[in-house]
């Protein structure tokens, strides 16, 4: 199990954006570099980082920091917020 | 899939090659992302040449680009990929203007797969008209050879035709096997012609998908990926790809290597023969004299592709000898090694020896020997010679062999296969004793050379030799085979090859020389002049030199420009222009400039017939 910052650790480091960038901005919609294309690497990074499989119908609903944290604790892969320090 | 001992990151950094190990051994998209920044950090020497490779996909390649980029980096080469957009075969072939033709690189590469090409062959007995499998096959077949022929006749680029990998995704089609014209019948049909047409022309070559595939494993197929992004693979097998992709490629850009060094006791036999004693040497068709006698076989086979064989062994010659004649199982035999070095000297000094003989310099040698010691000491004192093993076990020695790169080859010639025997009379001519001087030696030979100009029938070799040819080089200029084409084509354009014969057979085309009109008036500008180092010190180039002025002054030339452009390797033919008579005009780091003014008929060697 990892913890929350993990994920946007690597959204920034895959999007290459500032290490600053808030949770709220990590969204498909306010990343000009997450297309299709990357979205098909991006699957693949956080299958391998966290150690899951995402099912088809899950893939579909990822689009931002907060998506794929809520799919990764549903998943056990993420704590819960209120167990983050 | 494994990199850590790659040979050619070894002049990298250890950043970089930490990276790329990294990168293959645990993939990621970043690891990926990282190795390629590193590479890129390095000067673009250590990174090696830019090039441009077309692909064209019926699946998606985009997705993996930099997996396939990364593969590329190995080559090593600067690699810019140019993929078309998906499954647009017909678009980009037959338009004259598409960027295949427009911007050629070095290679075009077609990927397809079952899945498109294929598609109505995944459900043969719900197609509309079963029965006319067979007559499907054709028309895809059909489909391969018209892409193939039009692309041919419009692009100058070497072309990879992927072979269809079987397909993952698809049921055990033990029913299926019953219907004519089934997937698997119809997959082996399509890589049977595609098989067929890399034989029809030297610019086709085959990139064997089905066999990489076969090697990776069902395991290499994503279907998560295939069915969100018709991208079929996994991330590590994308990775895998890229290195295939690699190996494939690198023969266009990288010579190969032309000597292997072996060595005899437990490498080529199990045992120590001055030890052990004949008897009990362990070699034939049982375990594990039946590994060493594997070995054997596919040495014997690397020296009929034209590698040479070079025997170097610690032992008593008189004992060595005795050995390899008497052993009933033994395939390799003493006169099948161009050069021979038992003694109990240094291996690394008896290497460096026989490179000297051989006329060849050390980066055209590997080595093979089960001692971890020779292997340790030739890498210190010899860091160019290739090291095929790195663990003395005779299984490892034969698998590192089988699995390694550095004699691959698209295209072998003539000339290649019978290098062996050319280079056992290199040694005959030399050992020779003649009383007199050079000249009388060399007309004891009986050379004759015949000039033509390059064409149709020769191309293939002088693209060959102007991508290989080190020592006697004046320009080093590796131009692929539209470069020459387009050189050939030029109005005034002189280009000539030579080829040479002596009484002990024919060496075939052992040199070039290239020239096209200058930009003043009636001037030509020697672009190549080159000879084989296997006819260095025969008088080629002075045979090649008459001829080119000849004919130049017959075309109406009145002066002749040519430059020395330095190399590591070619010190050789530093000082050749001034001995044929030019003129220095510049002299500086990155050439000499020479002319000749007026031109002045020359006569050919005495000591050679010119045909």
């Amino acid at each position: 199990m990892d913890g929350g910052d993990a994920l946007r650790d690597l959204l920034i480091e895959f999007f290459e954006l500032p290490k600053t960038t808030q949770r709220e901005k990590l969204t498909q919609q306010a990343i000009a570099k997450w297309d299709s294309l990357a979205m098909v690497q991006l699957i693949t990074e956080l299958q391998l980082k966290f150690k899951i499989d995402f099912a088809l119908n899950e893939i579909e609903h990822l689009r931002s920091y907060a998506d794929i944290s809520d799919c990764l604790r549903c998943k056990g892969a993420l704590r819960n917020p209120d167990e983050e320090e | 899939m494994t990199i850590e001992s790659d040979w050619r990151l070894r002049h990298l950094p250890d950043s970089v090659q930490a990276a790329a190990v990294g990168a293959v051994s645990r993939p990621s998209w970043l690891a990926v992302r990282q190795a390629l920044a590193a590479f890129d950090a390095c000067s673009t020497e250590m990174q090696g040449p830019p090039c441009v490779i077309h692909m064209l996909s019926t699946f998606n390649v985009a997705s993996i680009e930099s997996a396939l980029r990364f593969g590329l980096r190995t080559v090593p080469c600067r690699p810019e990929l140019v993929i078309a957009p998906l499954d647009t075969l017909e678009q980009q072939i037959f338009d004259e203007r598409s960027p295949l033709y427009e911007r050629p690189g070095i290679a075009t590469v077609v990927f397809w797969r079952a899945e498109e090409l294929l598609a109505d062959f995944f459900w043969p007995l719900s197609r509309s008209e079963i029965g006319q499998g067979q007559k499907r096959i054709d028309e895809v077949c059909q489909r391969i050879r018209d892409l193939a022929e039009a692309y041919l006749n419009r692009g100058s680029a070497a072309l990879f035709l992927s072979t269809v990998a079987l397909p993952v995704a698809c049921g055990s089609g033990i029913t299926g096997l019953k219907v004519p014209g089934n997937l698997n019948h119809a997959i082996s049909r399509i890589n049977a012609t595609i098989f067929e047409l890399n034989a029809t022309d030297s610019r086709l070559r085959v990139l064997d998908l089905n066999w990489w595939a076969a090697r990776e494993g069902f395991c290499h197929y994503d279907t998560q990926m295939d069915f969100l992004a018709r991208q079929p693979f996994t991330l590590a097998s994308a990775m895998s790809l890229g290195l295939f992709l690699a190996r494939n490629l690198r023969p266009l850009l990288l010579p190969r290597r032309k000597v292997l060094v072996v060595d005899l006791d437990d490498t080529l036999w199990g045992g120590i023969v001055g030890e052990d004693g004949i008897q009990q040497l362990k070699l034939g068709h049982d375990f594990p004299g039946n590994v060493f006698l594997r070995l054997q076989r596919e040495i014997l086979e690397l020296k009929n592709q034209g590698v040479l064989l070079v025997l170097v062994s610690k032992n008593d010659e008189n004992e060595a000898k005795e050995a390899m004649a008497q052993m009933p199982s033994m395939l390799l035999r003493w006169e099948h090694f161009a050069c021979h070095k038992i003694n109990f000297n240094h291996k690394y000094i008896n290497v460096r020896e026989a490179a000297e003989e051989i006329g060849l310099s050390l980066d055209s040698f590997a080595l093979l020997d089960d001692s971890d010691y020779e292997r340790e000491q030739m890498r210190a004192f010899n860091p160019e010679v290739l090291i095929i093993n790195d663990r003395s076990d005779a299984l490892h020695m034969l698998t590192s062999l089988l699995q390694s790169d550095g004699f691959d080859a698209h295209y072998i010639s003539a000339e290649d296969r019978s290098r062996h025997r050319e280079y056992e009379l290199r040694a005959a001519r030399t050992a020779r004793p003649v009383e007199g001087g050079i000249e009388e030696f060399l007309s004891t030979l009986k050379l004759r050379a015949k000039v033509e100009p390059v064409g149709r029938d020769n191309i293939e070799r002088v693209v060959q030799l102007l991508g290989k040819t080190n020592q006697f080089n004046v320009t080093t200029r590796r131009h692929q085979i539209d470069e020459v084409k387009r050189i050939i084509s030029q109005s005034g354009s002189i280009h000539l090859t030579l080829r040479l014969t002596d009484r002990f057979g024919d060496q075939g085309i052992v040199g070039v020389l290239l020239a096209v009109a200058g930009s003043e008036d009636a001037s030509l500008l020697v672009d190549s002049l080159l000879v084989s180092c296997r006819a260095l010190g025969r008088g080629v180039e002075d045979v090649l030199w008459a001829e080119f002025i000849n004919r130049a002054i017959d075309s109406g030339a009145q002066r002749v420009r040519a430059t020395y452009i330095p190399t590591p390797k070619n010190g050789l033919v530093a000082g050749l222009f001034d001995r044929l008579g030019l003129t220095p005009i510049t002299r500086a780091g990155n050439g000499t400039e020479y002319i000749l003014n007026p031109l002045k008929r020359i006569a050919w060697p005495a000591w050679i017939t010119v045909q």
